[in-house]
C-alpha cells in the first residue's frame, strides 16, 4: 500500500472542497488525507449487514407548512453581513458568466 | 448523409405558490430586489428547511395531469456544487425519489398522433438571480428558493416540430392546472434540450449536446435545428465532439458552446437529513386529484359534442377564463351553440373593451342561461343585445328588468300583433295583390310596416310567421 | 461561598425570597471566568448579561431557572452576539436570528453568560482545534477538557455558571464532560430543535445539557425540548425528565458491551466501571456482558457520515453573504479557494477534502451509502438490546483527559478518542455521562448511560441513583 496520496490526488479534493493550498499544506496533507482515507476504507472490511438505510433517526415523517407567508428581512438586514454589496444587492466582485443552472 | 435525431426536452417551471419550497418568505416576481428573503434562503449558518404543503400538492396535480405514476415515499437530496447563485452551495432537489415518474403528454404533428413519454418530474428549489454590472455581478436573493418542477422527456422525441409540439402541449397543460405561469419572458418556465444523431435506429445514441437558456417556444425549434445541422457536419466531415452544454445565442439564432462536460457531473449528491420522509396517504391524493379541471384535450371532446363547431371550441379552450365559464353550464339543459357565440362574440368584445374577465362581471350562470333562452326565442334581438349589453354585464338586475327599463319589450302576445297585421293587409291591397302574384319583395314591406306600426317591439319570427298565415 | 456552585433549588429559594439577585450570580460568573485564565469563553456577553440582569429584579421569580446564568455553545446562534464556531471564517459574524433553543432559554429569563469555546466547527476531540486557543481542564490546566464542547465543560467543572449547552455529533457533550468531571447529556436525536445550531453533521448534531450533577441536567432538559415547526426531524415532548429520579433500580437489567469493555480502555478506567459495575449490582440491578454488532465499526462510519454531511454543510462558508472574505480576488474561484483556505483551519480542511471525496462520483455508493446501510444494522442491533436490557452502560472514554501539548499530527486521534460515544450518535439514542470516580494523578473518570430512544428520564434515575452513592467530591481543587 502507498504511503501518501499523490500531488493531483490532494489538489483534486481541494478543487472539489475549494480550498487552495500551500506546498506545505499539500505535502503535508499528502500523507494527513491518505491515512484518512486508509480510515474509511475499513468500511470494506463490514460483512454481514442488510440492505435498508438510514439516512437519519427520523422519529416522524415530515410535517407539511401551510402556504402562508411569513416575516421577511429587510434587504438592510441581508446586506448587514455581506463583505461586499451595491444598492439592494449583494455584490461579487466578478463577472460570472454562464450558470449551473438549477 | 442522412441521420436520426433524438431529442429529449427538460422543462423547469416555477410553481404558483404564496410562500417559497423550503422558507416561508413570499414567492413573488418583480419586487424590489432582497425584499422577499429570510435567513432560511440566504443559507445562514444554522437555518433549516421546512416543506410547503401547497409544492407537494401541486407536484400530485402535475404528475396526475403528465399521467405520471406518484411515489407514495419520497425523500429530499442535496445537489453540491459552488455557485454564487447557490445560497448554501448546494440545492436541495429529488435525485432518487422524484414525485412523478413514468408518464406521457400526448401531441400531434402533422395529423399524426405521439406519445412523449415523461422520465420523471421531480420538485426542487430554485437558484438567486444574478445581474452583472460592469465589474460586477449583483445577487438578488428573492428568486431563491422559488418552488420549481422539473419534468424530464425520454429521449424520445425526432424533429424540432415534436419538441416545439410537445413544449406546446406541457405549457397549455400547466396552465391548465394552475401549476405555473408559465411565462417565458419570466423565466417561470425555461426549457433546455439534449440533442444527438445517429445514422440508424440499431446505432447506439450518438453523443449528446444539451442547449441551455432558450427564451421561447420557436426558438427551441431553431435550436435543435441548427444543432442537427452542427452536428451533421461534424460527423459528415468524419469528425467527433465531446459531450457538452451549449446555449442558444437569440441574435445569432445559433447555439453557442458554454463548456465541455467533465466525465459525469460530479454533484455529490446524497440524501438531504435535514428533510425526514414525505409519506403521500391515498386520501391526500384524492383530495388533489378531485380539483383538477377539465384539461384541453377532454374539453375540446365535451364541446363538440354538445354541438359547438369546431372553430369556437377551439377559440373557446384558447380562452381559460371564458371556457371555465363555459364548463358551468356543461350540465344544463341549454342550446350551446348560442353560448359559444354569445360568449365568443359581443361579450370577448365587451371584455377586451373593458380589459377585464368574465368573472369579474355580473353576468351570473342563470342570468346568462336566460340570456340565451331570450336570445334562441327571438325575445332580445342581436341588435336589442347590443344596445343592452353593457347594463347586463353590469348590473344585478335580472334581464327582464332591464328590458323593461329600456323599453325593450318585444311584443309576444299573439292577439295584439295579429290585430296590427289585419289592419296593414287592409290598408295596403296592392302589395297583399303583389304577394299573392308570387312577388316575394311585398312581404319585406308589409313586416316594415308591422315594425313601424308596433316601433320594433314585435317579434320579428312571431310577426312573419302571423302575416304569412293572415296572407293565404 | 460561591452562589453557582450551590445546587438548584437552594439558588432558587435564594432569588426568590430575594435574598439574592440575578445580578449577584451574573457578577460573580464574570468575576470566576475571569479569575479562572481557562479560556472557557469565545466571546463574554457582560454588557448585555448584566442590563438583563437588573431588568429581571423588577420581574416575579417564576420559573426555577429564572434569573439563572448559562453558557451557550458557540456554534448555537444568538441575535446581535457574535458566534464564531471557534472559525476565523466567522471570527466577526454577529448573526441576525435566534436559534429556537436561546428562545426557549430567554422565555425562561435565563441570562446568557457568553459564548463558549470549541473545536473549530465541533471537529476534533480537544478544542484545540479552536481558531482562539484550546480551552484548559480545571482539574489540571495543562490538561485539555476534550472536545467539541469543551469551554462549556470546562465553566461547569469550573462552577463559573450552572448550566451550558453544548452539542453532541459523534460524544461532543459526553467525552468532555467525563474529561471535566461533569453531567452531559445528548439526548435523543429529535429531542430538541437544531434551527440555528451551525451544522456540522446534520444527522447527527443534537444540541444538550451539561450541568455539574443530574438533578440539574434533567431540570434544564426539561426548559429545551420540544417540536420546533422550524427543524422538521425535531419531536413532540410533553414529559417532566426529573420525574423518576429517586426511583430505585432494583432489578433492572443492565447491558455493558464487550467492546466498552476491551483492551482499548485504560485498565484504570476499566477497573473503575468494574468497581461501579459491583455497586449497581449490590443495588440490585443485574449486569450482563454483551455483544453488540458494528458497534466497533461505528468510528468508520462515523468518518464517512460526518465528513460526507460536513463537506456540504459548510460549503455556505464562501465569503459572499456573511463572514471572512479576502481582499480582492482576482475572480470568483480565488474569492472560493482563498476565502476558504485562510478561514479554516487544518482539521476543517481535512475533513471537507475527504468529505467532498467520499461523494464524489462512485464513491457515494461504495462509502457513503454503505455507511448509512450498516448504520441502519447499528440502530437495529440496539433496539433489540433494548428489548432485554434497561440501559446500556459503559466508559466514556478510553483514557482520562491528556496534554495539552500532546502532538496534534496524528489526523485519526480526533475520532479515536470518540471510539465508546459514537455508537451512541449512529444509533440515534440519549446517552449520558456522569462522573464515576478518578485516575492516580485524580483526573476525573466517567461512565456513559445508554437508554432507548426517549427514555432519558430513565436514564436520570439510574444516574441520579449511582450519583447519590458515589458521593464524589467533584470541585477541582476541593472546596470553594
Amino acid at each position: 500500500m502507498k504511503e501518501k496520496l499523490t500531488r493531483e490526488e490532494v489538489l483534486h479534493v481541494a478543487d472539489l472542497a475549494r480550498i487552495k493550498l500551500t506546498e506545505e499544506e499539500i505535502e503535508r496533507f499528502q500523507v494527513q488525507l491518505k491515512q484518512l482515507l486508509d480510515d474509511v476504507e475499513k468500511i470494506n472490511e463490514v460483512k454481514g449487514y442488510d440492505d435498508d438505510i438510514l439516512i437519519a433517526c427520523w422519529e416522524n415523517n415530515a410535517e407539511l407548512r401551510k402556504d402562508e407567508p411569513g416575516e421577511m428581512l429587510d434587504p438592510k438586514e441581508v446586506l448587514e453581513n455581506a463583505p461586499r454589496h451595491s444598492g439592494n444587492y449583494i455584490a461579487v466582485p466578478v463577472v460570472i458568466s454562464g450558470g449551473e443552472g438549477a | 448523409m442522412n441521420y436520426i435525431p433524438t431529442i429529449g426536452v427538460e422543462v423547469h417551471l416555477e410553481l404558483k405558490t404564496k410562500t417559497k419550497i423550503f422558507s416561508n418568505s413570499t414567492n413573488g416576481y418583480g419586487e424590489m430586489a432582497n425584499s422577499l428573503t429570510n435567513v432560511v434562503d440566504l443559507g445562514y449558518p444554522g437555518t433549516l428547511p421546512t416543506l410547503n404543503e401547497e409544492v407537494i400538492n401541486i407536484g400530485i396535480k402535475a404528475a396526475t395531469i403528465l399521467n405520471c405514476k406518484i411515489r407514495k415515499q419520497m425523500h429530499f437530496d442535496r445537489k453540491n456544487y459552488f455557485y454564487p447563485d447557490n445560497p448554501k452551495n448546494y440545492q436541495i432537489t429529488q435525485a432518487r425519489t422524484p414525485i412523478g415518474y413514468d408518464g406521457y403528454v400526448e401531441i400531434e404533428v402533422n395529423g399524426e398522433k405521439k406519445k412523449v413519454e415523461i422520465e420523471e418530474m421531480h420538485i426542487e428549489e430554485d437558484t438567486c438571480k444574478s445581474a452583472h454590472r460592469g465589474n460586477k455581478t449583483l445577487l438578488d436573493f428573492n428568486r431563491a428558493g422559488v418552488p420549481l418542477l422539473e419534468i424530464v422527456t425520454k429521449p424520445c422525441m425526432s424533429s424540432p416540430e415534436e419538441a416545439k409540439a410537445y413544449l406546446e402541449k406541457l405549457r397549455e397543460l400547466m396552465l391548465y392546472g394552475n401549476i405555473s405561469d408559465c411565462k417565458i419572458e419570466e423565466g417561470s418556465m425555461r426549457a433546455d434540450t439534449n440533442v444527438s444523431i445517429r445514422k440508424k435506429e440499431s446505432d447506439p445514441f450518438g453523443t449528446k449536446a444539451e442547449v441551455k437558456n432558450i427564451g421561447s417556444i420557436s426558438n427551441v425549434g431553431v435550436a435543435i435545428e441548427k444543432e442537427i445541422e452542427r452536428q451533421k457536419k461534424i460527423y459528415d466531415n468524419g469528425e467527433t465532439f465531446k459531450p457538452q452544454t451549449r446555449r442558444f445565442d437569440d441574435k445569432l439564432q445559433d447555439t453557442v458552446l458554454m463548456r465541455i462536460k467533465e466525465t459525469g457531473n460530479d454533484y455529490r449528491y446524497f440524501p438531504e437529513p435535514d428533510i425526514p420522509f414525505v409519506v403521500l396517504t391515498d386520501e391526500m391524493i384524492e383530495n388533489v386529484q378531485k380539483d383538477i379541471p377539465m384539461m384541453p384535450d377532454e374539453r375540446r371532446k365535451v364541446y363538440v359534442e354538445k354541438g359547438v363547431s369546431e372553430i369556437n371550441t377551439n377559440k373557446l379552450v384558447q380562452n381559460r377564463p371564458l371556457s371555465d365559464y363555459f364548463n358551468e353550464l356543461l350540465n344544463e339543459n341549454t342550446n350551446f351553440k348560442i353560448a359559444s357565440n354569445l360568449l365568443l362574440g359581443d361579450i370577448s368584445a365587451y371584455l377586451n373593451k373593458k380589459d377585464i374577465q368574465i368573472t369579474d362581471t355580473k353576468l351570473t350562470k342563470e342570468k346568462f342561461l336566460d340570456l340565451i333562452k331570450k336570445y334562441e326565442d327571438n325575445t332580445i334581438t342581436s341588435k336589442n343585445l347590443k344596445e343592452i349589453l353593457d347594463i347586463i354585464m353590469e348590473s344585478d338586475k335580472s334581464i327582464d328588468e332591464i328590458m323593461k327599463e329600456n323599453g325593450i319589450e318585444n311584443i309576444t302576445d299573439d292577439s295584439e300583433i295579429r290585430e296590427v297585421i289585419k289592419t296593414i293587409i287592409k290598408n295596403n291591397p296592392d302589395s297583399v295583390n303583389d304577394y299573392k302574384n308570387g312577388h316575394d319583395r311585398a312581404i319585406k314591406f308589409l313586416m316594415g310596416q308591422v315594425m313601424k306600426e308596433t316601433k320594433g317591439k314585435a317579434n320579428p319570427k312571431l310577426a312573419n310567421d302571423i302575416l304569412v298565415e293572415e296572407l293565404k | 461561598m460561591k452562589y453557582n456552585g450551590m445546587g438548584i433549588e437552594e439558588i432558587h429559594k435564594l432569588l426568590k425570597e430575594k435574598k439574592i439577585k440575578p445580578i449577584d450570580l451574573v457578577e460573580e460568573a464574570f468575576k470566576s471566568i475571569e479569575e479562572s485564565g481557562l479560556n472557557a469563553y469565545i466571546t463574554l456577553n457582560k454588557e448585555e448579561a448584566i442590563k438583563q440582569a437588573k431588568e429581571l429584579e423588577n420581574k416575579e421569580v417564576d420559573n426555577i431557572l429564572f434569573g439563572l446564568p448559562i453558557a451557550v455553545k458557540d456554534n448555537i446562534v444568538t441575535k446581535g452576539l457574535k458566534t464564531t464556531c471557534a472559525s476565523h471564517i466567522l471570527d466577526n459574524f454577529i448573526p441576525i436570528y435566534n436559534a429556537t433553543i436561546v428562545e426557549k432559554i430567554k422565555e425562561k429569563n435565563m441570562i446568557i453568560i457568553g459564548k463558549t469555546n470549541m473545536d473549530e466547527f465541533a471537529m476534533g476531540s480537544s478544542s484545540r482545534t479552536s481558531y482562539f486557543g484550546a480551552p484548559r481542564n480545571p482539574w489540571n490546566k495543562e490538561k485539555i477538557c476534550g472536545g467539541s464542547s469543551g469551554g462549556s465543560a470546562a465553566t461547569i467543572a469550573n462552577r463559573d455558571v450552572l448550566f451550558a449547552l453544548g452539542s453532541d455529533t459523534g460524544g461532543s457533550i459526553r467525552q468532555p464532560a467525563s474529561y471535566t468531571g461533569i453531567v452531559g447529556m445528548k439526548p435523543t436525536y429529535g429531542r430538541i430543535s437544531r434551527y440555528g445550531l451551525v451544522a456540522f453533521a446534520s444527522s447527527l448534531d443534537q444540541i444538550g445539557p451539561m450541568t455539574k450533577n443530574v438533578y440539574e441536567n434533567a431540570v434544564l432538559l426539561n426548559a429545551i425540548t420540544g417540536k420546533d415547526h422550524k427543524d422538521l426531524t425535531s419531536v413532540e415532548t410533553n414529559e417532566d425528565f426529573t420525574r423518576m429520579i429517586g426511583e430505585d433500580i432494583k432489578g433492572m437489567k443492565i447491558a455493558v458491551p464487550n467492546f466498552f469493555m476491551s483492551e482499548i480502555v485504560s485498565d484504570e478506567i476499566r477497573n473503575k466501571v468494574k468497581e461501579t459495575i459491583k455497586v449497581l449490582e449490590s443495588c440490585g440491578a443485574k449486569v450482563d456482558y454483551v455483544d453488540i454488532k458494528y458497534i466497533e465499526n461505528a468510528v468508520t462510519l462515523y468518518q464517512i457520515i460526518a465528513m460526507g454531511e460536513a463537506s456540504s454543510n459548510l460549503a455556505r462558508f464562501d465569503g459572499l453573504r456573511y463572514g471572512h472574505s479576502i481582499e480582492e480576488p482576482k475572480d470568483i474561484n480565488d474569492l472560493y479557494y482563498s476565502t476558504r483556505a485562510e478561514g479554516f483551519g487544518d482539521e476543517v480542511k481535512r475533513r471537507i477534502m475527504v468529505g467532498s471525496y467520499l461523494l464524489s462520483g462512485e464513491n457515494a455508493k461504495t462509502y457513503y451509502n454503505k455507511a448509512l446501510s450498516i448504520r441502519d444494522d447499528i440502530r437495529k442491533e440496539f433496539k433489540n438490546v433494548f428489548k432485554k436490557y434497561d440501559f446500556v452502560i459503559g466508559p466514556t472514554t478510553t483514557t482520562t483527559a491528556y496534554n495539552l501539548d500532546d502532538p496534534m499530527d496524528d489526523p485519526s486521534k480526533s475520532f479515536m478518542d470518540d471510539i465508546l460515544v459514537i455508537p451512541v450518535n449512529m444509533a440515534g439514542l440519549p446517552g449520558l455521562n456522569m462522573p464515576i470516580g478518578f485516575d492516580k494523578d485524580h483526573m476525573p473518570i466517567g461512565m456513559q448511560i445508554i437508554g432507548n430512544s426517549f427514555e432519558e428520564a430513565k436514564i436520570y434515575k439510574l444516574a441520579s441513583y449511582l450519583e447519590k452513592k458515589l458521593d464524589l467530591n467533584l470541585i477541582p481543587g476541593g472546596e470553594k
